[in-house]
């Protein structure tokens, strides 16, 4: 009976495929619970589609299972993270991100731009051409505040550099 | 409200003489169509001030232009980074981002701009002729019609992620679920929202759209040095004019595809509230549905992305329909178009063809200038703006992310709808990792309110009873459809099976 459960060299890692489902479960079932208080015409569209989702994401767990049993493939998230040399480079872009959407509320669009780009670039391309970069990314934030901000006139999160040029124009 | 042939002549030559309104909008509505956040009603909204201060016509013709060039613009990056520039291009990037990376950046352009501007115009004329007619659609639907239209939406999504269809419907139910936080539109109770107070509107769509689209694909593309695969970096060295020539040639072949498709868009489009993004995935799964070669489909087939750029540009004559001839926007541009035209003391409605024919019929005819102009001024633009795909995605990325981030604040002006768009952002990446459509997601979050908007509609009206949605006619012969339009595919690929394994045998 063990040996059913034994992966073949083939065996693909589809442990990845069953996060999205599980986070659905999760989501539907919290969902549930805020429409507790409501009547229940305004809970039936919710719950028809919830169990719905329940049911397909089942319905995929036990496939999964049948699978993995069948030795056709394994439990590994090996798929999801694949390469696996660049998930230091994948995560510090990550953290950039944030570092980006929180520091652009108190440094304004072009400077917040002009960073984000800089370092973003350098780590993507190993620390290599960083005058190049620094250039492309002073080229690109500018460019952004010129279209956007001066001539489409478009509510850009506003910083020092924003509020110096709309002082001085 | 006769169509009248003498009027629609004379109006067709004056609105050329606006020519000069229309060109700048064109480049706007392109520049506009193509970054994610800046939709051509945004765009109309700032501009507002500007409209305002034109008379009607001109006005009207400017957001014309804007509406219809936008709708052309949003295919681009759709194609070239697979960023769709709104959710009306969700559908585009199926198989033309495949035909860009395999080095035919320049030949999916061209059939893009191709059928956009074939099915603008072909739609464009019709909804002039057949206006009294159309504008009955939207007579017969009702909250239970709509519903099974939903479906119909969701259902496709199962179909178009067809190598998984369960992964497909998963994706797609689960778009619905996001869908569907927010405060309830009667009783006001606040649900899935995490107890955050931005999230009471809804989830909003442009950060969902830009984090499972541009978001996730930064984070996809960094694993390669360009987006184009081996084959295409030689193709693409060949350059030159061949593939803006080919895309015109092989779209001009495929001239009845760009028809019927187009087609679906116009009547979609006269559906108040169902929009492009619905039209653009009905006729691309139409159009598979009804393929010779499904299996090519998702792959770089050039009718997958005629199907959804001449719906998507169909939706734009047909959501004037309802707006001009019974006083119901058809769509978000629609409703400002009557605001301006109220604020000159316009009213729009049966009336308008009796007292203002050329302000009812200008919009047409302003659609048909637009896109004959963009025809000889956008199509070699092909060309160059194919060299996109070349860049290394060293660059591509992080500008990606800070631009579309960015476009991700703008219609709202919150910080947390960027936090929202890097949320989505993870979700479509591990979507992408995990073979789920990011689309299909989309496609539900779009749906989602809709839906239980129509549900919540009909079970107050059929007083709780839930069988309220077989109770007419149209919604019954829709369910039927819906039922063929799953089974179907199933049957032809049994029928092509059977007929592989004979063939086999022989």
């Amino acid at each position: 009976m063990a040996d059913k459960f034994e992966p073949t060299p083939k065996a693909k890692p589809i442990g990845g495929e069953l996060l999205l489902p599980a986070a659905a479960i999760l989501f539907s079932i919290y969902y549930f619970t805020t429409i507790t208080e409501v009547p229940f015409s305004a809970q039936v569209s919710a719950l028809f589609v919830g169990s719905v989702l329940i049911l397909l994401c089942c319905l995929l767990f036990i496939r999964t299972f049948l699978q993995v049993r069948r030795g056709e493939a394994t439990l590994g998230i090996g798929g999801l993270i694949e390469p696996v040399s660049y998930i230091p480079i994948r995560l510090g872009l990550l953290a950039l991100t944030l570092g980006f959407i929180f520091l652009v509320q108190w440094l304004g669009f072009t400077l917040t731009t002009f960073l984000f780009l800089s370092l973003a670039m350098m780590l993507l391309n190993g620390g290599r051409r960083k005058r190049f970069i620094v250039a492309v990314s002073a080229v690109l934030s500018f460019g952004g505040w010129l279209l956007f901000i001066y001539a489409f006139d478009t509510r850009f999160p506003a910083g020092p550099f924003e509020n110096l040029m709309a002082s001085v124009l | 409200m006769e169509f009248s042939l003498d009027i629609f002549i004379e109006q067709f030559a004056r609105t050329f003489t606006f020519w000069w309104v229309i060109l700048p909008s064109i480049f706007l509505g392109l520049v506009v169509g193509a970054i994610p956040g800046f939709s051509a009603a945004n765009t109309i909204i700032i501009l507002l001030p500007l409209t305002l201060a034109m008379d009607p016509e001109t006005g009207l013709t400017f957001m014309i232009a804007l509406y219809a060039s936008s709708r052309m613009g949003a295919g681009i990056p759709a194609i070239l980074v697979n960023i769709p520039g709104t959710a009306g291009a969700a559908a585009t990037p199926l198989d033309g981002y495949p035909m860009a990376r395999q080095g035919k950046a320049q030949q999916a352009l061209a059939i893009s701009f191709v059928s956009s501007v074939l099915g603008g115009l072909l739609t464009t004329i019709v909804a002039l002729l057949a206006m009294p007619w159309l504008s009955q659609v939207a007579y017969y639907l009702h909250s239970v019609e709509m519903i099974v239209i939903m479906i119909f939406g969701i259902s496709l999504i199962a179909t178009i992620a067809a190598r998984d269809t369960l992964k497909g419907l998963i994706a797609g139910f689960f778009g619905l679920m996001i869908g569907y936080v927010g405060a309830d539109v009667v009783y006001e109770a606040p649900r899935g929202t995490f107890g955050f107070l931005e999230l009471y509107d809804g989830v909003p769509l442009i950060p969902a759209l830009v984090g499972l689209f541009a978001v996730s694909e930064a984070f996809a593309v960094i694993e390669g040095e360009s987006i184009l695969t081996q084959r295409g970096r030689e193709l693409m060295q060949k350059g030159g004019w061949g593939g803006t020539i080919d895309g015109l040639r092989e779209t001009l072949k495929r001239w009845w595809h760009v028809v019927w498709t187009s087609m679906i868009g116009l009547v979609i489009g006269v559906v108040p509230g169902a929009g492009a993004a619905i039209a653009s995935f009905v006729a691309y799964q139409q159009s598979r549905t009804f393929s010779k070669t499904p299996e090519l489909y998702g792959t770089g087939h050039i009718e997958g992305l005629i199907a959804p750029e001449a719906a998507n540009n169909g939706v734009t004559s047909g959501t004037l329909i309802p707006l001009l001839v019974i006083g119901v926007p058809g769509g978000a541009t629609a409703a400002i178009m009557a605001v301006v035209l109220q604020y000159h003391g316009v009213t729009v409605g049966p009336d308008l063809f009796m007292n203002s024919p050329e302000l009812a019929y200008g919009p047409f005819t302003a659609m048909a200038v637009t896109y004959a102009l963009m025809m000889l001024t956008v199509l070699p633009l092909a060309r160059y703006m194919s060299n996109i795909t070349v860049v290394s995605t060293v660059y591509m990325a992080p500008i990606i992310i800070a631009f579309t981030l960015v476009g991700a604040f703008v219609p709202r002006e919150y910080t947390f709808d960027m936090y929202l768009a890097l949320g989505f952002g993870v979700i479509g990446y591990i979507a992408r990792k995990t073979g789920y459509h990011v689309a299909a997601i989309l496609i539900g979050v779009i749906l989602g309110p809709l839906l239980e908007q129509y549900f919540l509609r009909a079970l107050r009206i059929a007083q709780g009873d839930v069988m309220v949605v077989f109770s007419s006619t149209i919604g019954n012969i829709l369910w039927a459809m819906l039922l063929l339009s799953i089974i179907f595919p199933y049957l032809m690929e049994a029928r092509r099976r059977k007929a592989r394994d004979r063939d086999a045998t022989a």
